[in-house]
C-alpha cells in the first residue's frame, strides 16, 4: 500500500519505512517555530522546571507577527521579554519587530521553508506550509516540549483528497475556492470530516502560484484540517530552488495511497464568493450580498498577504480612492513584500488610495491588537476567519472575500464585485502594465 | 512509568449531551479569556453554566460521559480542573485537538466510545478502565469494551501531562549527566 504525502513525510522524518493513520511517531523537525504571543508562556514553563537550554536552538525560528507595533505597555513588556528569551536561549533566527513578517508567509518567500520539509509550530495556521509542499504541525502550548526535547508525539492523521477540475474565471481567486470548499463540506455536499485530517489537493493545480496555494490552505484550516498539501508544481520547485541555499527533495503522494475520502470540485463556473458573518463555511455568491454598506476593510492575514495578493488589490485601487466612510488597513505578509512595494510603486498606489499601511504581520486578525471593529460595524476582509469577535466587537458583522473583492468593496463603500473594476482582464497582473 | 497509577476509576456518572463546547459548556468563556491555568482558580467554575455546584458535588473517581464532539476548541482549562479533581472523561467523540489537550493535561480520557450515552444516565454507578477500555455500568448491569488510551500515551498521562512529563524527563537528563 502506498502512502499519502503526510504519511511519506512523517515516515521519512521519523526514520521509519512506512506509517499509517493512527500510528504515534516522534518526527525530527527541520525547524521549530514559535511566535511572539507564546514565547513568554513557554519560557516561564521551562524556566520553572529548570530547563534553560533548548534541544536545538539553531532550529528555532522566533517570529514577531501577532503584536508588531506594541499598542500597549504590556505589549512592549512582552517584546522586551521575547528579546531577552532569544538571547538566553541562543536563538539566532529571531525575527524581531520589523524583521521577517508573518511567520506563515515569509519563510516560504525567503527560502527557509522548502518542499518536503516538516516543522513544529505553536500556531495552527502552520498549515500554510502545504502551499509549498511541506508540513507544519500545530503544538499549541506543547511547543515547550518540542523546544526542550526537539520533538513531540504526533498521531499520523488520515488524508482526504480533493481533485480540482477546470480553471478559475478572471476575477475569481483561490480564496473563493476555499470558501466554496468549506461551505460544501458544511452542507454535506462534499462528504468528509476535516477534523485532524490532511486535505491533499490534486487535479488542475498548475494555475495556482504560491500565493494562490497559500490561499487554498486557509479555509480548510478553519474547518479543522491539521494539514493541507498541494503537490509542488515544477514552477513552485524552481522558485524554491532559486531562493534556497540548501538542497531539498520534494515529496509527492504515492499513486496507490489510501484516502479516507476522495472529493471533486469543478471550479470553472465558480463566482466570487463572500463568507457571511459567523464562519468561512457560510459562503454565498457575491451578488447575493452586493451593495451591502461597509465601514471597515482589512487586506492581509496568513491566507491573503503575499505579494500577488497585494497586486490583486493594487490593480483595483490604482487611480481610485477608498470610500470616504470606510477605513482600510493593509498588512503585507512580509517585510520583503513591503520593500518590494516601496520600490515598484505599489505602496504609492495604496497610500494615494487612502489605505492605512500596517507593518508586516497578522494585522487586526490577531485579537484586534490593531485596527479593530466597533460594535455594530460591518467589515469585509481577507482575515483567516470571520468568527464573531475575531477582530473586535462581538456584534460587528464580519464578511470575508478575496483580495480583489475587498479592494473593490473599499472603493465602492459597499460589498462590490471586483470584475467591474479590473483594469486588465486576467491575471497575472504586472504592476508596470497596470 | 509510575506503576501505581490508577487506570481504573469507579464512581458516579455525570452525563452530558452532544456538542458541548469548551468555552461556555465546560468552563465559562471568562476562564479561557483570563488565561487561568491553576486548578484552584478553575475548579469552582467547572460546568458552572450547565450544572451549578458541580465541583462541590463531584468526587474523585466520578466519570463524565459525553456525546459527540465534546470540548470543541483546543483549550486546556477544563481538563486541568477535571484532572485535579480526579475525574475521568468518556466521550462518543472529541475533535482530535481537544483530545490532545485532555491528554496533555494528564486526564484519564477515552474517545470514540460509540453510543456510550445510551448506556448510562447521571447518577449511575460506573467503572471504567482507561488502560484496557472496559466500561461497566453497575446500575444497569451493562458491560462494553471501547478503544483504550493508546499505549504510547500512557506514560504522558500517568506523569500528569506535559509539565509532569517534562519534569521527569529533565530529572532523568540531569541524573544521566551527573552519572558521567
Amino acid at each position: 500500500m502506498g502512502m499519502t504525502a503526510v504519511e511519506k513525510t512523517l515516515a521519512l522524518k521519523s526514520g521509519l519505512q512506512s506509517v499509517k493513520p493512527g500510528d504515534v511517531v516522534y518526527p525530527e523537525p527541520d525547524f521549530i517555530m514559535i511566535h511572539d504571543g507564546v514565547v513568554m508562556g513557554a519560557k516561564r514553563e521551562l524556566d520553572a522546571l529548570g530547563i534553560t537550554q533548548l534541544a536545538a536552538p539553531d532550529k528555532v525560528i522566533m517570529v514577531t507577527d501577532h503584536d508588531v507595533i506594541y499598542g500597549s505597555a504590556r505589549a512592549a513588556e512582552r517584546g522586551a521579554f521575547n528579546r531577552d528569551a532569544a538571547k538566553q536561549w541562543g536563538v539566532k533566527n529571531f525575527f524581531d519587530v520589523g524583521r521577517g513578517g508573518h511567520g506563515h508567509v515569509f519563510p516560504m518567500e525567503n527560502g527557509m521553508l522548502l518542499p518536503g520539509m516538516f516543522y513544529f509550530d505553536n500556531d495552527r495556521h502552520s498549515t500554510n506550509a502545504g502551499a509549498i509542499g511541506a508540513f507544519g504541525f500545530r503544538m499549541g502550548t506543547e511547543i515547550s516540549r518540542v523546544l526542550a526535547t526537539g520533538t513531540n508525539w504526533v498521531m499520523v492523521p488520515k488524508t482526504v483528497r480533493i481533485r480540482i477540475k477546470g480553471n478559475l474565471k478572471a476575477g475569481v481567486h483561490a480564496r473563493d475556492v476555499g470558501f466554496r470548499i468549506a461551505t460544501l463540506l458544511d452542507r454535506g455536499v462534499l462528504e468528509a470530516d476535516l477534523d485532524y485530517r490532511v486535505l491533499e489537493y490534486a487535479g488542475d493545480l498548475n494555475q495556482f502560484d504560491l500565493a494562490a496555494r497559500t490561499a487554498l490552505c486557509s479555509s480548510p484550516t478553519e474547518m479543522r484540517a491539521y494539514g493541507v498539501f498541494l503537490p509542488p508544481s515544477p514552477a513552485i520547485v524552481a522558485e524554491a530552488k532559486s531562493k534556497s541555499k540548501e538542497a531539498f527533495t520534494p515529496i509527492y503522494p504515492d499513486a496507490d495511497a489510501h484516502y479516507e475520502a476522495n472529493l471533486e470540485l469543478d471550479v470553472s463556473d465558480l463566482e466570487p464568493q463572500i463568507a457571511l458573518p459567523g464562519g468561512v463555511q457560510h459562503a454565498v455568491d457575491l451578488r447575493e450580498v452586493e451593495g451591502k454598506k461597509i465601514d471597515h476593510v482589512f487586506l492581509g492575514s496568513c491566507g491573503s498577504s503575499m505579494y500577488e495578493d497585494l497586486v490583486a488589490a493594487a490593480a483595483i485601487l490604482k487611480g481610485r480612492r477608498v470610500a470616504s466612510h470606510v477605513r482600510m488597513f493593509i498588512a503585507p505578509g512580509s517585510e520583503q513584500s513591503t520593500r518590494r512595494m516601496a520600490s515598484d510603486g505599489m505602496l504609492q498606489i495604496f497610500i494615494e488610495a487612502g489605505a492605512v499601511m500596517l507593518p508586516a504581520g497578522c494585522g487586526p486578525c490577531n485579537d484586534a491588537v490593531v485596527g479593530p471593529v466597533h460594535s455594530g460595524e460591518i467589515s469585509i476582509s481577507t482575515a483567516a476567519n470571520n468568527n464573531a469577535g475575531r477582530f473586535g466587537a462581538k456584534d460587528a458583522q464580519l464578511y470575508l472575500g478575496s483580495p480583489a473583492t475587498v479592494a473593490a468593496s473599499a472603493v465602492a463603500g459597499s460589498i462590490a464585485d471586483p470584475r467591474g473594476m479590473l483594469l486588465r482582464p486576467r491575471p497575472p497582473w504586472r504592476l508596470s502594465k497596470l | 512509568m509510575d506503576t501505581n497509577f490508577e487506570w481504573r476509576l469507579e464512581g458516579r456518572c455525570y452525563k452530558l449531551g452532544h456538542d458541548v463546547p469548551h468555552a461556555g459548556g465546560v468552563v465559562p468563556s471568562s476562564i479561557i479569556a483570563g488565561r487561568y491555568f491553576d486548578p484552584k482558580d478553575i475548579i469552582p467554575h467547572l460546568f458552572e453554566e450547565s450544572d451549578p455546584g458541580f465541583s462541590a458535588r463531584c468526587k474523585p473517581g466520578d466519570i463524565i460521559v459525553s456525546g459527540r464532539n465534546f470540548g470543541m476548541g483546543p483549550k486546556m482549562n477544563g481538563y486541568i480542573a477535571m484532572q485535579a479533581l480526579g475525574l475521568g472523561l468518556v466521550c462518543e467523540s472529541m475533535p482530535f485537538l481537544a483530545y490532545r489537550a485532555a491528554v496533555g493535561c494528564g486526564l484519564r480520557v477515552m474517545t470514540d466510545c460509540v453510543n456510550v450515552t445510551e448506556l448510562c444516565d447521571t447518577g449511575d454507578q460506573l467503572e471504567v478502565d482507561f488502560r484496557n477500555g472496559f466500561f461497566v455500568n453497575h446500575t444497569r448491569k451493562i458491560q462494553r469494551e471501547y478503544p483504550p488510551i493508546a499505549d504510547s500515551l500512557l506514560e504522558l498521562i500517568a506523569l500528569g501531562g506535559n509539565t509532569g512529563w517534562l519534569k521527569q524527563w529533565w530529572q532523568a537528563q540531569q541524573a544521566a549527566s551527573d552519572a558521567q
